[in-house]
């Protein structure tokens, strides 16, 4: 390595290092690195799930389980296995379906959360790693036909998760929980939904087998128990305590999968000024095209010459002169050219000489003089020469000039007044243009910090989406495909009740809830009324979700907080945006 | 005599109390969890690692543009950063080290030595010659000459007056390796030197 070697170099002063210092700016590279990657990480993820979704051959049918034994053991009798058998055809038929889909009907389609399939080969099992980090282990043999015999052969896994609020919202599995005639919701630490497939019909798992399905919940706490749904007794069932955690620590880690949305990097309003500003130096320039060519399409005022008088005793010529070549000689009519003095080549003998051309050009000093040039043979000879009348020639050209002097200042004067005219117009324009630019430009700053403002905000609230979670894995053994979570029972909210009017961008339009979801911000939980009124507790912060005529409205924290601050019962709501296409823009759309 | 010169003054900014340590220990798990809570250690060793490398070039502005990327490398990795007794600084160093080296990789060309004469004369004592104003050059050429790893440890040791466990510490070494290391080295310069005196 060729170094180079400096003795005694100049320390950099400490204020120079201090001025380089910029710990947010950092903060900031940090966020928009870490974002990146999680986009990146994301994409991935996308891309993979494509690898499956076209590996796995079939069309997905909705399962209809009727009863879910998670968790328990079903003894390897042929008895259970035609139990399965009946129940299967059971809910295959119309009915039952339809009961089923009445049970857990997602509020809007678009927005259901989706399935995510796998393939796995039955005699080998297999670990599946969802896109959530979470584990689905399956055993070999793990699965068997409706005839209670084992399958062989690829097998299509379809699982989804319900991690938050807006997962249970869009996916219209019901949370309520009677115990015993107790009414309660369950505030969830997380739902699996799974199901199995082979060439399209449903499989079912082998009783002497378990797939375990290694949960990764952001909810740490121990407070949770494992329920099934039971999607016939329209109830969840309790199994057991959730035990998972047991001698478990929550681990670090950053949520990568959560979806990010990049990001333009100039806000459509600053692409549309700067066209708009794009567009003005042209105009500038158009301006000054038709501006010049309106001050040279202007007449042009003509200097006449004023005639001059001849010299006595000058040597002279006299020329038949063209006078549509030279116009301005019309006032020299019958004038006699007078040799200039400063035709130090000038001979008295030249007058002697009969030349055989004499030609009249411009001379140095236009209108003035001209130049007069005599051929003889070889002898070629060039004089200035200068224009002058003798007697009443000179007096009538003297008068013609100063009429025609009198017309050329008026032109001159009016040709000044045009043009004055004309660059007042013009400069009327540029300016008009200048102040167009600046505005645009002013305007244009305003939104490039609004806009690097809201990226910022958007960066912050990405990077804190996806900031460090501590999560623990919920184990689920699974004896039956279905539903089920680790949640607990909680009371309906207390504190203050309401009977809403909900209205429609406050322009009075009134809406009939059909489905009222009380979204609780502390908690991961979804308190549903289908009937007014509706209980809060006023201590604690929500917004709201309301399903009418097939469309959903809602309304945010803050707007919200204030109703139910002032006890004012007009709710407004805002349309679900057409914008909102899946789940996570629900999610964004609540603010979880 | 040698590696043993009791008057050269080495920094104590690697020195630690248990205290600092544990303090300093709080902040990075701090930082662990909220990047925000990083700004202590930024600030604590912005200008020590500047320092460290813009020794090492010529264009303060490319040492200023390395030393924000080495934070934030740092930033990003300091979930897998795990404290084993010693100072952060070490861990920034090693980073600061390894974004220096590939930077010459690319670049060999800024690659530059900057050392008082004072250095050189502390070489000279070190080597038990005594300095004399036609060592300068000799000294430099073979500094200039040596390989990248003894650079890093005259360089070390000698212009930024290191202490051994932290040189240690910086290029991964044992302290003891970097001792023996660097008198093989002060072995070869002394010899130059004889040589070329002559």
């Amino acid at each position: 390595m060729a170094a180079k070697f400096n003795l005694d170099r100049q320390p950099v002063p400490d204020e120079e290092i201090n001025s380089h210092k910029d710990f947010g700016e950092l903060v900031n590279k940090f966020k928009k690195q870490s974002i990146e990657k999680a986009r990146s990480d994301v994409n991935f993820l996308k891309n993979k799930k494509i690898t499956y979704s076209a590996i796995i051959a079939g069309v997905a049918v909705i399962c209809t389980v009727t009863y879910f034994s998670v968790f328990k053991k079903q003894p390897p009798k042929e008895s259970n296995n035609d139990k399965i058998v009946t129940s299967q055809t059971q809910h295959s038929s119309s009915p039952e379906t339809k009961q089923h889909k009445a049970f857990i009907t997602p509020p809007i389609s678009k927005l259901n959360v989706p399935y995510t399939s796998y393939k796995v080969k039955a005699e080998q099992g297999g670990t599946i790693k969802h896109k959530s980090n979470s584990k689905i282990i399956i055993p070999k043999k793990a699965f068997i036909n409706k005839q209670g015999q084992d399958i062989v052969g690829d097998v299509e896994i379809k699982y989804r998760e319900f991690h938050d609020q807006a997962d249970i919202i869009a996916s219209g599995i019901p949370m309520s929980y009677d115990s015993a005639g107790v009414k309660t919701t369950l505030e969830s630490a997380g739902m699996i939904d799974i199901k199995g497939y082979q060439n399209g019909e449903p499989v079912f798992i082998n009783p002497k087998k378990q797939i375990t399905v290694e949960f990764q919940s952001e909810h740490t706490a121990d407070r949770y128990n494992m329920y099934v749904l039971d999607t016939i007794a329209k109830n969840w069932v309790y199994v057991s305590r959730d035990n998972s955690l047991k001698g478990q620590k929550p681990v670090a880690s950053r949520n990568t999968a959560t979806e990010m949305q990049s990001e333009p990097t100039e806000s459509p309003k600053t692409i549309e000024l700067q066209k708009q500003l794009d567009a003005i130096p042209p105009k500038i320039e158009a301006e000054k095209v038709v501006y010049t060519k309106k001050v040279n399409q202007l007449p042009k005022a003509v200097t006449p010459s004023k005639p001059a008088k001849a010299t006595a005793g000058r040597p002279q010529f006299e020329l038949d002169v063209n006078y549509k070549e030279f116009p301005e000689l019309e006032a020299f009519k019958n004038a006699v050219f007078e040799v200039g003095t400063e035709n130090k080549n000038f001979s008295p003998k030249l007058a002697d000489i009969t030349w055989s051309s004499a030609e009249v050009s411009e001379g140095p000093t236009k209108g003035k003089n001209y130049l007069l040039t005599l051929k003889y043979r070889e002898q070629v000879e060039k004089l200035i020469v200068y224009p002058a009348l003798t007697g009443a020639d000179y007096d009538k050209a003297l008068k013609s000039y100063e009429s025609k002097f009198s017309d050329y200042k008026n032109l001159v004067a009016k040709r000044e007044a045009d043009e004055k005219k004309l660059k007042e117009e013009f400069e009327a324009k540029q300016a008009a243009f200048a102040a167009e630019q600046k505005k645009l430009s002013a305007e244009m700053i305003q939104e490039q910090i609004r806009w690097k403002k809201q990226q910022e905000e958007e960066m912050n609230r990405q990077f804190k989406s996806m900031n460090i979670q501590y999560k623990v894995s919920r184990i689920f053994n699974i004896s039956s495909f279905g539903i089920c979570n680790s949640d607990c029972p909680t009371s309906m909210p207390e504190g203050a009740k309401m009977t809403p009017i909900f209205l429609v961008d406050n322009n009075g339009t009134f809406i009939k809830a059909e489905h009222t979801y009380l979204v609780c911000h502390s908690k991961n939980i979804v308190y549903n009324f289908y009937n007014p009124p509706i209980s809060y507790d006023p201590k604690d912060t929500y917004s709201l979700c309301v399903l009418s005529n097939g469309k959903m409205y809602l309304c945010d924290k803050t707007s919200l907080g204030n109703c139910f601050s002032n006890k004012q019962n007009k709710i407004p709501v805002k349309e679900l945006s057409a914008d909102v296409s899946d789940v996570g823009d629900l999610r964004k759309a609540i603010g979880i | 005599m040698l590696l043993d010169a009791v008057h050269m003054e080495f920094s104590p900014r690697y020195h630690h109390t248990a205290d600092m340590l544990l303090d300093e220990q709080q902040i990075i798990e701090a930082a662990k969890q909220n990047p925000e809570h990083f700004g202590p250690l930024y600030d604590k060793y912005y200008k020590q690692i500047f320092g460290y490398v813009y020794q090492r070039m010529d264009d303060k502005d490319t040492a200023f543009d390395l030393t924000s990327q080495v934070f934030l490398k740092a930033l990003t990795n300091i979930e897998k950063y795990e404290y084993k007794g010693v100072p952060f600084a070490s861990w920034l160093y090693r980073i600061a080290h390894s974004e220096v080296m590939q930077m010459f990789r690319n670049n060999s060309k800024l690659r530059t030595i900057n050392a008082d004469v004072s250095d050189l004369r502390n070489i000279c004592e070190e080597v038990e010659e005594e300095y004399m104003e036609q060592y300068k050059g000799i000294l430099m050429t073979v500094i200039k000459d040596l390989p990248e790893d003894e650079l890093q440890l005259i360089e070390l040791r000698f212009f930024e007056k290191r202490a051994f466990k932290e040189i240690a510490e910086i290029l991964n070494l044992t302290e003891t390796n970097a001792k023996v290391k660097l008198y093989r080295i002060l072995e070869r310069v002394k010899k130059t030197l004889t040589k070329k005196s002559k």
